[in-house]
């Protein structure tokens, strides 16, 4: 080599002209893919220095779907704030709402569509065409129905985004084998619950910003934080809401609460059915209102009779006085209390019952249309344009748990476990596809080793992620996916002013890009475009509806004359007049005939759950402020907030075991099975010796996750012992037990 | 310099650029070896010459190892990318993408009457950096080209080219990001 050769020397020599000759050559295809520039006069110095403000963001850092402004500038989104016109979390977003400029300009995110050329779990990534990929994804999906039918083929959704794609597998390709975790295996059973006692889903539709009590059964807030959700609660206790909270942990509600109930875990229905059979005994229940809206009392009254204060006392390790306590202080503030049904309620694989007993609760109060009750707002309308249900009978009819007749309060979709145990045995047909969409199995689903297990029968594995997730290690095709930032979303997000106090008002706001999509160094896409250019190669492209994410909006909108040059023209938001949300009662099936005719239990029934084996504490796991699962582990800012998950054990056991605040741990549970990762511990007089509490979401075994990977522990790696709800079929996830490692010694937990 | 060593320079920025990008049959053809071939002897590089003769020879199917090579050290991997090619994930404390010295290189490109053709486009690319060297070439602003350098190119560039040079598993990448080096770095 010539050192001694520089630049300039080299460009005066006569080697140049040969060596440079055949270079121009080479850019033939340039006139193709084209300069990334374009010529344009420079604008008058410091027109861009400011940035300038696009409305119309929706935040999907969680579900709650804030509505954002963003200072973009010269393209780049610089800030993200609250819109001003919102009437649900106003100017207000979290830590995590901020920190989504930080997801949309992560270096770790998906670019192109990759083909792995290496293992499934070990993968090679080759970057590889959209025509390419999707052409695979095709041929191969269309493979596995060919060869096993539709129901040959599970979906894995999560999020706005996953909708389109859920529907075209459901509806058009005709699967029932949909499972949407984030819905089936959290909220899920409580929506079943809720509609079998009071004929609706119930939201988080307690009016806590006009309560008198607010009673929770294992909510953090503060900890869970969904803004306006958050303002209801705030302002409620603003206004000298008695809070009362149980949970076996010292949440951070429970720093706010005049009621802590340091409950046992598991044991909650047995606590919720003897207060409601003390206020019956007592008569301090809503007569009036069980007359006239309630079916089935008498039965009930009876069936729970047994339930004493003594025995849910001893049952759930509260003092008898205080399950008194919580009982008058609900009936002295009936009927302007919130009792809140909870989110994520898949715990111990009896929670379609505690989900119930909660729904009668409300109803013995009487607590329902009424100020600080349960209170469905009234929000508005909007047009609804979607894939056609050509195959819906197919899909029941191979439905799993129909045809194997368990699960008969399973919400829509089909068991995960189910869709698992189907596609490791084959029986009672096989499931040889596999399409992911936003959704990480790996870290939502317990029994991670089966999980992989029935990845790894598949014939093709196709996912489509913003980030590379643990579950996209597993893809043979892995997508690119636009994030919520760049993009239009068929759902249209709308609801009311946060406060029912307020005037009435309701408010319809469609998802609009906050900065373009359009680039030449990445190429990532929406998901109606993917679905729609999977569906023509699939040979069903007559079904599409809608050409564009654009054009689904503006369809939605046109039914209720809008669209999306006025959303632009009114910030983003439409608002109009509302409706007294107060007053509508509702039936309450103390009794349930249908469960009965089903199998189950017909009143709300307490089953014990396993105790922790000597020497081991219950695992239970929760939320941080600043995270959302899993999906927002990589992100710098929100990282750097809490790098990973400290373990909650109880000070005293902390002692007898020799471990300090701080001191590096890993846990082991009772299969054996050890974290991957390691955290620290934090010792605190605030939880239960029983029970060892940490944040869900950390430790992502996908080192291409560059800030995430392997910082803390990832709970659900230890969740392998699984409880399944009877009715519903959903997981319950707090029925294993851990004990700690320290300097690879494993020290048990005393009792 | 003389005009057409500028404009032969220009070459050089938009053949170093297009060597960068994504390895696929529309561009990577014997046309484009042996003119990098006659480039790096013309430089005396005879090592580094014979050395990418031999990978791509090597195998009929030399096409897919740089395919997923090219993936690995610039796109996705696991367990991570090895070389992101974005100046400001080596110019900011936090290895953001976007950060503020992309800004500022937009910036720079709007001041000299350009602007990228994707509005998503993340300024600071390194084949888009390269691309704006070469018109600047050819519009004669040898000082902005050599500010450039100075300000937006070379403060990130090396600790790139680092990271290329002791990861890459193939020849191709190492002598190209070196080449770009040689044509950047800045002389006395
Ligand atoms: S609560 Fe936070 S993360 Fe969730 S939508 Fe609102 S701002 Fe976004």
């Amino acid at each position: 080599m010539a050192l001694n050769l520089t630049r300039r020397k080299f460009l005066q020599t006569a080697s140049l002209a040969a060596a440079t000759a055949a270079m121009s050559g080479c850019f033939a295809d340039r006139a193709k893919a084209g300069t990334p520039f374009v010529k344009k006069p420079f604008a008058a110095p410091g027109s861009f220095a400011d940035t300038k403000t696009v409305t119309g963001g929706i935040c999907e850092m969680c579900f709650w779907r804030c509505q954002l402004v963003g200072k973009v500038r010269d393209g780049r989104l610089v800030k993200l704030e609250g819109n001003p016109k919102s009437i649900d979390n106003g100017v207000s977003i979290c830590a995590r709402g901020n920190a989504g400029v930080k997801l949309l300009y992560d270096p770790d995110r998906l670019k192109f569509p990759m083909k792995n050329v290496g293992k499934r779990g070990a993968p090679e990534w080759k970057r590889i065409s959209w025509d390419e990929a999707l052409d695979e994804c095709a041929t191969r999906l269309k493979g596995v129905i060919d060869k096993y039918g539709p129901q040959g083929i599970a979906i894995f959704p999560h999020g706005c985004s996953a909708t389109y794609p859920m529907n075209f597998f459901e509806n058009v390709v005709g699967t029932p084998n949909n499972s949407e975790a984030s819905f089936f295996q959290c909220r899920g059973i409580r929506d079943t619950a809720y509609v079998a006692t009071l004929g609706v889903p119930p939201g988080e539709n307690v009016d806590m910003a006009n309560a008198k009590a607010i009673f929770l059964l294992g909510g953090h807030f503060g900890e869970n934080v969904h803004v306006s959700h958050l303002k209801r609660y705030l302002k409620g206790l603003e206004n000298g809401a008695k809070l009362i909270v149980v949970d076996p942990r010292f949440s951070a509600s429970v720093s706010k609460a005049d009621i802590w109930v340091r409950i046992k875990p598991g044991t909650d229905t047995a606590f919720l059915l003897a207060i409601m059979n003390y206020l019956i005994k007592e008569g301090k229940y809503d007569k009036k209102y069980v007359a006239e809206h309630g079916k089935g009392f008498g039965e009930f009254a009876k069936g729970i009779s047994h339930s004493s204060l003594k025995w849910a006392a001893k049952t759930c390790d509260v003092p008898e006085k205080q399950i008194k306590q919580v009982a008058d202080t609900l009936a002295a503030n009936a009927p302007n209390v919130s009792i809140h049904p909870g989110r994520h309620v898949s715990w111990n694989g009896n929670d379609f019952q505690r989900e119930r007993a909660l729904a009668c609760l409300t109803g013995l109060l009487g607590t329902i249309g009424v100020k600080g009750g349960f209170v469905p707002g009234k929000g508005p309308k909007v047009g609804k344009v979607g894939w056609p249900k050509l195959m819906s009978e197919h899909a029941e009819q191979f439905a799993l748990h129909t045809m194997a007749k368990l699960y008969k309060f399973s919400p829509p979709g089909t068991p995960t476990d189910l869709i698992r145990n189907t596609a490791v045995t084959g029986k009672p047909y096989a499931i040889k596809g596999y399409v992911g969409w936003g959704q990480n199995p790996i870290q939502t689903i317990p029994d991670q080793a089966l999980t992989i297990k029935m990845l790894e029968q598949m014939d093709f594995v196709m996912v489509c992620d913003v980030m590379p997730t643990d579950i996209t290690m597993y893809a043979d095709i892995l997508l690119p996916e636009l994030s919520y930032l760049e993009r239009y979303d068929g759902y249209i997000h709308k609801g009311t002013q946060w406060n029912f106090a307020d005037p009435q008002q309701q408010f319809i706001a469609p998802r609009l890009p906050l900065v373009s999509p359009i680039a030449t160094d990445h190429e990532r896409k929406d998901s109606i475009w993917i679905i729609n250019e999977l569906a023509k190669r699939m040979g069903y492209g007559e079904h599409i509806k809608v050409k564009s994410a654009e054009e689904m909006v503006e369809k939605i909108l046109a039914g209720v004359n809008l669209s999306i040059g006025q959303l632009v023209k009114e910030e983003g938001i439409h608002l109009q007049p509302g409706a007294d949300p107060y007053g509508k009662a509702l039936d309450v099936e103390f009794y349930s005939a249908e469960l009965a005719e089903a199998g189950y239990s017909a009143i709300p029934t307490y089953v014990p759950v396993p105790e922790p084996p000597k020497g081991f504490a219950r695992l239970v796991y929760g939320r941080s402020p600043v995270h959302t699962f899993n999906r927002t582990q990589n992100n710098a800012w929100l990282h750097n907030e809490m790098p990973n998950n400290p373990v909650w054990l109880n000070d005293e056991s902390a002692k007898k075991m020799g471990l300090k605040e701080g001191d590096t741990i890993e846990l082991v549970n009772q299969d054996g099975v050890k974290s991957r990762t390691s955290s620290v511990v934090k010792v605190t007089p605030g939880i239960r010796k029983d029970t060892i509490y940490m944040a869900h979401g950390y430790g992502t075994m996908n080192k291409a996750m560059t800030v995430a990977s392997g910082k803390g522990i990832d709970d659900q790696s230890l969740i392998t012992r699984l409880a399944v709800d009877p009715e519903t079929g959903a997981h319950g996830m707090r029925n294993n037990f851990v004990k700690f490692i320290k300097n690879g010694k494993v020290l048990s937990i005393p009792a | 310099m003389a005009q057409s060593t500028s404009s032969n320079m220009a070459d050089i920025y938009r053949f170093l650029a297009q060597s960068l990008r994504y390895p696929d049959s529309s561009w990577l053809q014997a046309e484009y070896f042996s003119a990098l071939d006659a480039f790096l002897v013309g430089l005396g590089w005879d090592a580094e010459a014979a050395s990418i003769r031999r990978s791509i020879s090597e195998s009929a199917d030399w096409l897919e190892p740089l395919q997923v090579e090219h993936t690995r050290l610039f796109v996705n991997a696991v367990p991570a990318v090895i070389a992101p090619p974005y100046g400001s994930v080596y110019l900011s404390d936090d290895g953001m993408l976007y950060g503020p010295s992309a800004e500022k290189t937009k910036l720079f490109y709007h001041e000299q009457g350009f602007d990228l053709v994707g509005e998503a486009d993340i300024p600071d690319h390194l084949t888009f950096e390269l691309e704006f060297l070469a018109l600047l070439v050819e519009e004669g602003k040898s000082d902005e080209e050599e500010f450039f350098l100075a300000h937006h190119f070379r403060p990130w560039f090396p600790k790139f080219k680092a990271r290329v040079v002791c990861e890459t598993r193939h020849h191709f990448y190492r002598v190209i990001v070196n080449l770009i080096d040689f044509f950047t770095r800045e002389e006395m």
